[in-house]
């Protein structure tokens, strides 16, 4: 199955499966291991556009490990939420570039506070990058 | 005297005029007809401060000099000096303008990215009735929120709420928040909130292009109320406005939302004649500068360089 077949509900879908994978994985994932974790009736190409795709949009960190190449999530779930939800206040706020994300009606002041500090204090919160695992 | 009456009328229209526009209530009743005033009161400010700009040197020259001199270095300058001025503001302005188009495009796309990563898919399927090409995503999240990011050639915008607003909002409520944010996309306001951002990021002192800014996004937010209350009815709309308010600490954002609800509630809609005048004023602001100060300074200062 190509991916020029797929509708785009589908890759979107399948986008947030890979995704998951990557989220719950302690250590960077090669797109067999990712392939092998979907449990589910793919092809092997398939799972490795898609990966190529979310390595291409900055979502998806890919390392090289000797022949292979390992992939991982460039953030947490959790702090992917905290950059959206930033992204979306960041409109309120003066010192922001735009209306980036237009039009936001209602956001609790403690929420967004809260949100900019666990951007600004990473020390806190799970490491930006997972760690990584070269004896696998 | 053009180039007086160019300075004058830019300095009012980048000062006083923005101060008393955004202070008034009428705008309320005809946000549509309001917005498009404030368009022209920006366009009409930036084209008389670039024809002052123009017309400077030349009435300077002409104050200086005898008329018999106006001719080699000393009209080369005048028209030197006008032509850098007038592009130092075009160019300013443009290129903020091309920055911030840019840079706000590049974090749109990451943001629906993330979007549809984060959604929670089994949600999407529960809210149903959307107008195609909109996408609408459900966020995990406590608090209330709705807001939409648009899509690429305005096409395939997200409309985003939190498991909250779903649970916190009933039927009609969460119909009118999703008509609301769909008005927002299907008639591109982030476009018109861009270029009043752009204005303020190019001239952010002396001119009251902050005001003008917020403004005209109360307005635009108004605007899209009006389109959820057309199709699902004023108490929806104003249950929704509601519940985003009242669930949350008080915030300059809540105000508005507040404001927004009650301006629901009193049923402030302007009559055919408010509007149909700030139209007119709208095109007279544009207009008449034009006839009035430009066309006859044209026919004066083109012959002096030449120009027949």
């Amino acid at each position: 199955m190509s991916l020029g077949t797929l509708a785009r509900v589908a890759l979107g879908e399948l986008e947030r499966a890979v995704m998951a994978q990557l989220w719950s994985a302690d250590a960077p994932l090669t797109v067999r291991d990712v392939h092998d974790r979907l449990e589910r009736e793919l092809a092997y190409t398939t799972v490795m556009t898609v990966l190529g795709r979310l390595a291409k949009k900055g979502l998806v960190r890919q390392e090289r490990d000797g022949k292979a190449y390992r992939y991982a999530a460039a953030a947490s779930r959790e702090q992917m939420a905290a950059e959206v939800m930033i992204d979306a206040l960041g409109d309120v706020g003066e010192d922001r570039t735009a209306a980036l994300v237009a039009f936001v009606d209602r956001v609790g002041p403690a929420e967004a506070e809260a949100l900019r500090r666990a951007l600004d204090t990473p020390a806190g919160t799970p490491p930006p990058t997972p760690p990584r695992s070269p004896e696998s | 005297m053009a180039s007086v009456w160019l300075t004058g009328l830019a300095l009012v229209l980048a000062g006083p005029v923005p101060a008393l526009l955004a202070r008034a209530r009428w705008t309320r009743a005809v946000p549509r007809a309001a917005i498009v005033l404030w368009q022209a009161v920006a366009v009409a400010a930036v084209l008389a401060a670039v024809g002052s700009a123009l017309a400077a040197p030349e009435a300077l020259l002409r104050v200086l000099t005898h008329p018999q001199d106006r001719t080699g270095v000393p009209l080369v300058i005048a028209v030197g000096v006008a032509a850098l001025l007038a592009s130092l503001i075009v160019v300013r302005l443009l290129g903020v303008l091309v920055l911030l188009a840019v840079r706000t495009r590049v974090r749109r796309a990451r943001h629906r990215d993330m979007v549809d990563l984060l959604a929670r898919a089994e949600q999407n399927l529960a809210v149903g009735s959307l107008r195609s090409g909109t996408v609408l995503r459900v966020l995990d999240g406590a608090v209330p929120f709705a807001y939409c990011v648009p899509g690429r050639v305005g096409r395939e915008g997200r409309v985003v709420v939190t498991g909250a607003t779903l649970d916190t909002l009933c039927p009609d409520e969460l119909s009118a928040v999703i008509a609301h944010e769909q008005a927002h996309l299907a008639a591109r306001h982030d476009l018109v909130r861009e270029g009043f951002t752009a204005l303020h990021q190019a001239f952010p002192v002396v001119v009251r292009s902050r005001e003008a800014r917020d403004a005209v996004a109360l307005l635009l937010e108004m605007l899209a109320d009006d389109a959820g209350r057309r199709t699902h009815g004023d108490t929806a709309m104003a249950g929704a406005l509601d519940a985003f308010a009242s669930s949350g600490a008080s915030v300059d954002a809540n105000d508005e939302v507040l404001m927004r609800r009650d301006r629901i509630r009193a049923h402030v809609r302007g009559g055919r004649a408010l509007a149909v005048g700030t139209y007119l004023a709208a095109v007279a602001l544009v207009v008449v500068p034009t006839v009035t100060i430009v066309i006859p300074w044209l026919g004066e200062a083109l012959p002096v360089v030449g120009v027949r």
